[in-house]
């Protein structure tokens, strides 16, 4: 859930985007993390560890645990709390190891 | 890139720091890996005392936005959404805006990179829906996000019975306070007892005994020293207390000591907070944990003593500045933090840990 009104800081959700997770279009606020707009969309698992393939989600929101990896816009392994939304963004869960990057430029 | 002044970190040790820099005229840069200088004075919607004598009690984000104001008549360039990587053989910092790395020299270095929660390990810890009280605080105060319907709170800090406050506020149901110690922990009373008051239970001598859900957490079993309840949540907040951010202390090769009161290691330093490299001072949470008032004066004495340094104020004055914001921050900090880092600073002679990559 999106808090509309805050009891301190009040009205503050002000321009609206659409992201697509898993190809599924949820409603999120430009100031907003990824992370913490998939929460209001009642999504908490955001991918699974590598190793034991268990689930994974928001847990410090503040770039230092690495908890919350997705793949956005087709970047790999990008820390979903610190990456603020944006319209249109596609986002999938972090469900294996991520393909090391290459140059994009060479065709 | 040429600076004076790099400061790592643009919470309030750092904003503090470039204040004290900045306005002497010196070159500042800042870099910050979040998109917004402030740290996490953003997501503080707690009033925030005691403050240095310059300060009157205020919100943790009307300071943040007080200090921005503050820096934006001088000259200091914002580095934001970049990050520091590693740093020349020649000492420049290689910093990167996440697609390319840059060399930034800088004549002196201010590291203000701030502390990191700990977490409370129970099985099954690691499932989502379990967090950090940081992180609850973030998406409710600056996300706008409520993190869950249902409750509990592991530990019973001042920080964890103020985020309890805040959750409760916005409408989430704090089933139960859990602390493995006999007592509330919290220094300020009245939190405590305004929770107990609402009818929320405090379990002490407790702990959680394992989390169970299906890819979120949705059970807790709570081992009170008689029985084992089990509550249904959709949130754990946990508070394991907090630790310095030291990745760029090893990385630049400073040596360090642990102290207790203080977080555990901290890099080594004087009291001009210059820390065992001659270039590099340090301010804030990562000179040790403290709370937001003492945070702010670490970034003003690490601030004048690179002026002095940089001769933008003569030594004397820098020297009687500094003594008056030693004595202001013996007033405000906790006594017990207070003696830790006096202990601390007579140890800078005599490092326990240096030359070694820990990380
Ligand atoms: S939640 Fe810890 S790095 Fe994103």
């Amino acid at each position: 859930m999106h808090i509309e009104k805050h009891p301190v800081l009040g009205r503050q959700l002000h321009k609206p985007v659409t992201i697509y997770f898993n190809d599924q279009p949820y409603q999120a606020y430009t100031q907003q993390s990824v992370a913490a707009a998939l929460m209001a969309n009642g999504i908490k698992k955001l991918g699974v560890s590598r190793k034991l393939v268990q689930s994974r989600g928001l847990f410090c929101s503040r770039g230092r645990c690495c908890s919350c990896y997705m793949t956005i816009d087709g970047e790999d392994h990008v820390r979903s709390c610190l990456t603020e939304v944006e319209e249109g963004m596609r986002i999938y869960p972090n469900m294996d190891d991520p393909e090391v990057r290459r140059e994009i430029d060479e065709d | 890139m040429k600076t004076d002044v790099l400061i790592i970190g643009g919470g309030p040790a750092g904003l503090s720091a470039a204040i004290e820099t900045a306005s002497r005229g010196l070159d500042v840069t800042i870099v910050d890996e979040a998109s917004q200088l402030g740290g996490q004075l953003n997501q503080q919607t707690q009033v925030l005392r005691p403050l240095p004598s310059v300060y009157e009690p205020m919100r943790g984000f009307e300071l943040a936005n007080k200090l921005i104001e503050q820096i934006k008549g001088f000259n200091v360039r914002l580095l934001l959404n970049h990050r520091v990587v590693g740093f020349y053989a020649d000492g420049s910092a290689g910093i990167t805006d996440e697609e390319n790395v840059f060399p930034v020299k800088a004549k002196k270095i201010i590291v203000a990179s701030g502390a990191a929660e700990k977490a409370v390990a129970f099985p099954k810890w690691t499932m989502p829906g379990i967090m950090t009280i940081g992180a609850a605080q973030t998406l409710i105060n600056r996300d706008f996000v409520m993190p869950g319907k249902e409750a509990v709170i592991v530990g019973s800090s001042d920080f964890a019975m103020e985020t309890a406050i805040q959750l409760m506020d916005v409408g989430i149901r704090v089933k139960a306070i859990i602390e493995k110690q006999s007592g509330a922990l919290a220094k300020e009373q009245e939190k405590a007892s305004e929770l107990s008051k609402n009818g929320i239970p405090f379990y002490f001598n407790s702990f959680i005994k394992e989390a169970r859900g299906n890819g979120q957490v949705e059970q807790i079993d709570i081992e009170l020293p008689d029985e084992v309840i089990t509550l249904s949540v959709d949130l754990v907040c946990m508070d394991g207390g907090r630790a310095p951010i030291l990745d760029v202390f090893y990385q630049l090769g400073c040596s360090f000591g642990f102290q207790e009161e203080l977080g555990g290691w901290v890099p080594q330093y004087n009291h001009t907070l210059q820390t065992g490299r001659e270039d590099v001072y340090l301010a804030g949470n990562a000179a040790g944990i403290s709370t937001q008032g003492p945070l702010l004066l670490t970034g003003m004495i690490a601030g004048i003593s690179v002026s002095e340094e940089l001769q933008a104020i003569s030594p004397a004055e820098a020297n009687e500045m500094r003594e008056a914001l030693w004595k202001e921050l013996g007033l405000l900090e906790d006594k017990e933090v207070y003696s830790g880092r006096i202990k601390h600073l007579e140890n800078f002679t005599s490092p326990l840990l240096k030359d070694q990559f820990i990380s």
